[in-house]
């Protein structure tokens, strides 16, 4: 049986055919209800098909519910699955109907086939109505009673069903109790894993308000118990022992014995045939022996071979899983795979995510023994027809090189790639070669002369072409038409749409100046006059600043711009330890995957399911408007409060990592400081309020300027006019004369960014709030909407400007109010009638 | 956490969904349309099989023509996500008896909804075996009429047995005559610079079975692997027999198979589930004897004529013979004219993925069989971008034949009730990626 032709996929009011086909189907069905006729079970089977492959394909077929339960009174089971399947995919939506569900389900609950009993109860609790819960718990409790293993697995799940439907009624029905002890002595292995699975979730979301569950969460960690699953570790299937295993991994052993102990029992987990077993064993293994230096060197050796097995058998995607692991270990123990780096080679058939992984493999591995090798596999690629690889391969030979001390071999390759005049390859090793030459000096000479011979006009990409007017500065007394050449680039400054670009221009221009003055003079003049006049702020800046620094003394102004030539030692690590090590404490998850912390992606899984969207770098909500909402966003932003402030600690840790940055630091500070001045004064003049001294950071973003001053009472909550109007062009005059009172950003929850996609749906959720749309555009990932409304009872408008950003799940809003004061309020409002857009 | 996915979904190159379920309320039913415009609608869609939009995470592989895409909304295990996609794809097969694409899910979508049910509950993975699931999913797929599997008839009120401790195997079972075949497939992978230097060689091999016993049987299989080999010598106090013995570099076993006693007595023991299963694979690199050896000449002969030469000659006995070779030459983009003459089989140019493929249906032992070739391009003016040449890949597969070596030494069958068995055992190399660069 297919489902209907494609006319009936896109369901619609205007599609009568979808709509009288489901009313056949009801008559159909009715018919059947009460007939005892032979052969009437395998015409109900196709109906049944019917009705399924309707609703698979979209088509609201809710309305044959009745009919569908009073058809249930049937013997056959694949008849009363088909329904169970009905009944759980429409119960939510119609709870009143599926009261009518209860009484067949409990009753075959009751069954003799446990078959029947079994899928009865899973299709109960899958019904996920809160006011049935009642109904539940007698099934449930004889159902972990039940004499059939595989009635209790389904009730053991069912359980934490119920849990998630209504945590209060589970916990009084004492049922974590139960399934507590049904784990501890029940025969059946998949019943105790599920009782794991379950308690595990139960407690430790209960452990956040309830002592006793926090203990009973310890207590699965217990040595007895750890010992108790380990020893009968396979008589479990392989999903359940990676259940296991993740348990042991938050195990703390009381002495190496223990840890022994534990690794001989898991030995033989390594060889077996699924892969996520062995990667959950890896990690128990390495979590186990963090502290034991030369065992947990041992570790990798034992862990090696299984894990280069796993990258080359399965599926593409699955070597990306695994690759992504072994990246992580490569990174903290780069000996491990040194003598295996032909594992990494890449096949010519393989999809680039899995190529990209094993370039960084192979420029991770890379040592003294296998330089040679490696690179001149990777030399290889740069020829590859995947242009992004090719890339890739050559910032890896770069790489490569930045790491070695003997770079002799390397930068020969290097320069052989500008030879093979192909722009992407060129632009690539240009931008190498300059972060080469800023690490060895030495090394220049050779290089210069091969990248004096590249002509500039062929050279379009901004960053390779600021490499190579960098190199023309750095320089120019080995470069004979060094001055030539920047001359004219300058000549072409108009046509220079880069702004990277020019200010490297200008500072090459100094630069060259300083060595050959006579030959750059003309061109440095033509350079600053251009820069000055340049509409791109930093540009002018910068041409400005070395006008003056040269005005007012020459040598003062080479001091300032070219000084004796540094090399740089290394180069600032994009992350700090501490974040790798909370990734590698996450080993075998998504966070190695995404190379982020599971802080950073998911939120805390206590925070339910519906608020989980949040990422860094939120500019929180000030204390004196949050207080004043609900306490449940209190806390969030509080949240995000930590999250923000963590977040600036690793900033700073990576600017004092890096080299140089301790004179750059108070020049900054200082320029914040002056910029903050700047936007005290041009604040909008309507708050006299702002006057107090102490400016925090969220002035700095223009936030909180116009926020009613501290002693005056929380603003009232405000009424906004469900009926109110605008015409555009009032609209439009309005949004030119007003200025902006509030800007503000905020998240989306991922259901408000997946309903998104009809973005006409977020208009019509905004009236019903009473928030008016008024024009909106865009297309994915960015969208722009402009929202006014009207405050009740009194002639106030407010009119926003709001652009969602779907992939960062972000909403700016802009507003623009008559009464200033109440913009705050106002984009409160806003934001809770977003936060709600997309929910059911 | 292992999983705990929050749904499933099955869908069309397209994007409609064919199948999906919902295992838990944490993800909104409309999560399918963002993976559609933000993923399948993206170039997004090759560059990573992991991605995450809101707060949710998509976890997604595609097989044939439908992507199958996992929903999680916690730092979920990302392994376990993928290897519990390839099992569930491996079980539909199973139960269709084959193909596993668009048609076959539509046609079986009642079945592939009651597996979902089975086979994941609340978003934790439960029982993916098929043996065990075939005892009670009782409403056979729809199998295509080409397929000549022989049915097997339900046990009727299987569910004692669907969770016990032999969860591969059922009690009861019954054959007239007891077989049992043995299968060693091995595929080589080659990366051979333009020198011909072995830049990179491994070969990945599974032992496959399809067992017809009786009862529950033990059974005992011994190789020529160098680990087992010295183990049995030293057990018996005998110096070991001299012979080729193959290191392996690592092995990894099904679930039937002991590995307490396969790692004190290095002896590779099971109760074998009925019907087909991967007993065991394994992965070599050395000693790998290759069965083909590949010589190209490429020149380019100024710049709208080139010569290619390409020489293969067969290393393996020559009493055994290579089938289904296939060698295919890249040529560049602008190939215009061809012309082309070979000692056996037959070539061919073809335009759409720039090669010559030259075929050869039968290809004996210790023989040697050439292509030549010139080629003709288009002049184009100005591009002076060089050919970078792919790499050359080549086809085949030789029965009889393992690189690595590796042989059968004995299969032994126990079983309490002591009928005869008969075994069969068969070899085949297969080429897995097998490249020369020229």
């Amino acid at each position: 049986m297919a489902p209907p032709a494609a006319s009936a996929r896109y369901p619609s009011p205007s599609q009568p055919s979808g709509k009288s086909e489901v009313t056949d189907l009801k008559s159909q069905l009715r018919q059947l209800a009460g007939s005892r006729a032979p052969g009437v079970d395998d015409s109900k089977r196709d109906l049944f098909k019917k009705v399924i492959s309707y609703m698979t394909i979209g088509i609201d077929v809710s309305s044959v519910f009745g009919e569908m339960v009073m058809c249930s009174a049937t013997s056959d089971i694949v008849l009363k699955k088909m329904c169970y399947l009905y009944v759980g995919n429409y119960a939510k939506g119609n709870p009143d109907l599926s009261l009518l569900t209860i009484n067949f389900l409990q009753r075959d609950c009751k069954d003799e086939d446990p078959m029947i009993r079994g899928l009865a109860l899973r299709s109960l609790c899958s019904l996920r109505v809160p006011n049935l819960v009642e109904y539940l718990l007698g099934p449930l409790g004889s159902g972990l009673k039940d004499n059939n293993s595989y009635v209790r697995t389904i009730a053991v799940t069912g359980v934490l069903k119920l849990y998630h439907i209504s945590a209060s009624t589970c916990i009084d029905a004492e049922f974590p109790a139960t399934l507590k002890s049904l784990m501890l002595h029940d025969s059946d292995a998949q019943v105790v894993a599920n009782c794991l699975a379950a308690l595990q979730e139960i407690w430790s979301l209960e452990a956040s308000h309830s002592e006793e569950a926090c203990r009973e969460k310890e207590s699965l960690l217990s040595k007895p118990l750890i010992y108790y699953f380990l020893n009968r570790i396979k008589e479990f299937n392989e999903w359940a022992q990676c259940l296991i295993l993740e348990l042991a991994v938050k195990y703390v052993p009381s002495d190496s014995n223990d840890i022994f102990d534990i690794m001989n029992l898991l030995e033989d987990r390594l060889q077996h045939a699924n892969g996520a077993v062995v990667l959950a064993t890896v990690k128990v293994f390495l979590q186990l022996t963090l502290s034991m230096t030369d065992v947990h060197q041992q570790v990798y050796e034992r862990i090696k071979s299984p894990l280069l097995t796993l990258v080359s058998s399965g599926s593409p995607e699955q070597s990306y899983a695994i690759l992504s692991h072994l990246h992580l270990l490569v990174v903290r123990a780069p000996f491990i795979f040194a003598s295996d780096y032909k594992h990494f080679y890449c096949q010519y058939n393989e999809p680039s995510y899995v190529k990209k992984l094993k370039l960084e493999m192979l420029t991770a591995i890379a040592n003294e023994s296998n330089t040679y090798e490696i690179v001149t596999e990777l030399c290889e690629y740069a020829a590859n027809v995947d242009i992004e690889i090719a890339r890739e391969s050559i910032r890896a030979v770069g790489k490569i090189a930045l790491q070695q001390y003997d770079v002799n071999a390397i930068v020969d390759r290097l320069l052989q790639f500008l030879e093979m005049e192909k722009d992407y390859v060129t632009a690539e090793t240009l931008v190498l070669v300059k972060d080469l030459l800023r690490k060895h000096p030495q090394w220049s000479h050779d290089c210069i002369s091969v990248v004096g011979g590249i002509s500039s006009k062929n050279i379009q990409e901004p960053k390779a072409k600021a490499a190579l007017i960098w190199m023309l500065g750095e320089y120019a007394q080995d470069m004979s038409d060094a001055p030539y050449i920047l001359e004219n680039l300058i000549e072409n400054w108009e046509e220079e749409h880069s702004a990277e670009v020019r200010l490297h221009l200008l500072t090459a221009a100094m630069k060259c100046f300083f060595k050959r003055a006579p030959e750059t003079q003309k061109a440095l003049g033509i350079a600053l006059a251009a820069g000055i006049a340049d509409f791109h702020q930093d540009v002018h800046d910068r041409a400005l600043f070395y006008y003056r620094v040269l005005q007012h003394d020459v040598h003062v102004a080479e001091r300032v711009v070219s000084p004796p030539q540094q090399a740089v030692s290394a180069f600032a690590d994009t992350q700090s330890s501490e974040i790798k090590d909370r990734i590698f404490d996450e080993f075998n998850s998504l966070s190695v995957i995404y190379q982020k912390p599971s802080y950073m992606f998911t939120d805390k899984e206590h925070r339910g399911p519906f608020e989980f969207s949040d990422e860094i770098g939120n500019i929180p909500i000030t204390p004196e408007t949050s207080s004043d909402i609900v306490p449940a966003q209190q806390y969030e932003a509080n949240d995000k409060d930590l999250l923000l402030s963590t977040d600036e600690k690793d900033d700073n840790k990576g600017l004092s990592s890096n080299n140089g940055s301790a004179y750059t630091a108070p020049y900054e500070n200082s320029n914040i400081s002056s910029q903050m001045q700047e936007l005290a004064i041009s604040g909008p003049a309507t708050s006299a309020t702002t006057t107090q001294s102490s400016f925090d950071f969220d002035d700095l973003l223009g936030l909180g300027l116009t926020a009613a001053p501290a002693p005056t009472p929380s603003p009232p909550l405000l009424k906004l006019n469900p009926r109110a109007s605008l015409d555009p062009r009032a609209f439009q005059q309005k949004w030119r004369q007003l200025p902006i009172s509030l800007t503000q950003e905020f998240s989306v929850n991922p259901q408000g960014i997946a309903a998104l996609t009809v973005p006409q749906s977020l208009i019509k959720h905004m009236q019903s709030h009473s928030i008016h749309c008024i024009a909106s555009g865009g297309q994915a990932p960015n969208f722009k909407f402009f929202f006014f409304a009207q405050k009740e009872a009194e002639p106030s408008d407010y009119l926003t400007e709001c652009i969602i950003n779907s992939s960062s799940a972000k909403a700016q809003i802009k507003v623009k109010a008559d009464e200033q004061s109440t913009s705050q309020a106002f984009a409160t409002v806003f934001e809770t009638a977003l936060s709600k857009f997309g929910m059911p | 956490m292992p999983v705990a996915a929050s749904a499933i979904y099955f869908l069309n190159l397209r994007g409609d969904v064919l199948i999906n379920r919902t295992y838990r309320d944490d993800v909104g039913g409309n999560m399918v349309d963002a993976f559609r415009t933000h993923i399948m609608q993206t170039k997004e869609l090759g560059n990573c099989p992991v991605r995450q939009i809101g707060g949710c995470s998509f976890v997604y592989m595609r097989i044939s023509n439908v992507y199958i895409v996992i929903v999680v909304s916690s730092n979920a295990n990302v392994a376990c996500g993928f290897k519990f996609v390839v099992e569930a794809v491996a079980l539909f097969k199973s139960y269709f008896g084959g193909a596993f694409d668009e048609d076959a899910i539509k046609n079986n979508f009642v079945l592939i909804y009651e597996l979902l049910d089975e086979i994941m509950d609340f978003g934790y993975p439960q029982n993916l075996s098929p043996e065990i699931l075939k005892l009670y999913i009782t409403q056979e797929g729809v199998r295509s009429p080409f397929s000549s599997k022989p049915k097997e008839k339900p046990v009727p009120n299987a569910t004692l047995q669907v969770t016990g401790a032999v969860g591969w195997r059922r009690e009861g079972l019954s054959y007239k005559k007891n077989e049992v075949f043995l299968d060693i497939v091995e595929s080589v992978n080659l990366l051979m610079s333009s020198k011909g230097n072995v830049l990179r060689c491994d070969v990945t091999g599974k032992v496959l079975m399809k067992c017809f016993l009786s009862g529950m049987p033990d059974l005992k299989l011994g190789l020529n692997d160098k680990i087992g080999l010295e183990k049995e010598s030293e057990m018996k106090s005998r110096p070991a027999k001299s012979g080729k013995t193959i290191e392996l570099d690592d092995v990894t076993f099904h679930q039937c198979v002991n590995l307490t006693r396969f790692n004190s007595e290095k002896t590779v023991s099971f109760v074998p589930p009925d019907g087909e299963f991967e007993l065991m694979k394994y992965r070599i690199t050395e000693g790998v004897n290759l069965p083909f050896r590949v010589l190209p000449t490429i020149k380019e002969l100024g710049r709208t004529r080139m010569e290619v030469n390409v020489k293969v000659k067969s290393v393996f006995g020559a009493k055994m013979f290579a089938l289904g070779v296939v060698v295919k030459i890249p040529v560049p983009k602008q190939t215009a004219k061809t012309n082309f003459q070979v000692t056996s089989g037959r070539a061919k140019y073809n335009p759409s993925i720039d090669c010559l493929v030259w075929k050869i249906r039968k290809f004996p032992g210790q023989t040697e069989s050439t292509l030549s070739a010139e080629i003709e391009l288009i002049s184009t003016m100005g591009e002076k971008k060089s050919w970078t040449r792919p790499p050359i890949q080549m086809e085949f597969q030789v029965p009889m034949f393992t690189a690595s070596g590796l042989r059968v030494r004995f299969l032994k069958v126990w079983e309490k009730s002591g009928y005869n068995t008969v075994e069969w055992v068969r070899y085949i190399t297969k080429a897995g990626s097998y490249e020369i660069r020229c």
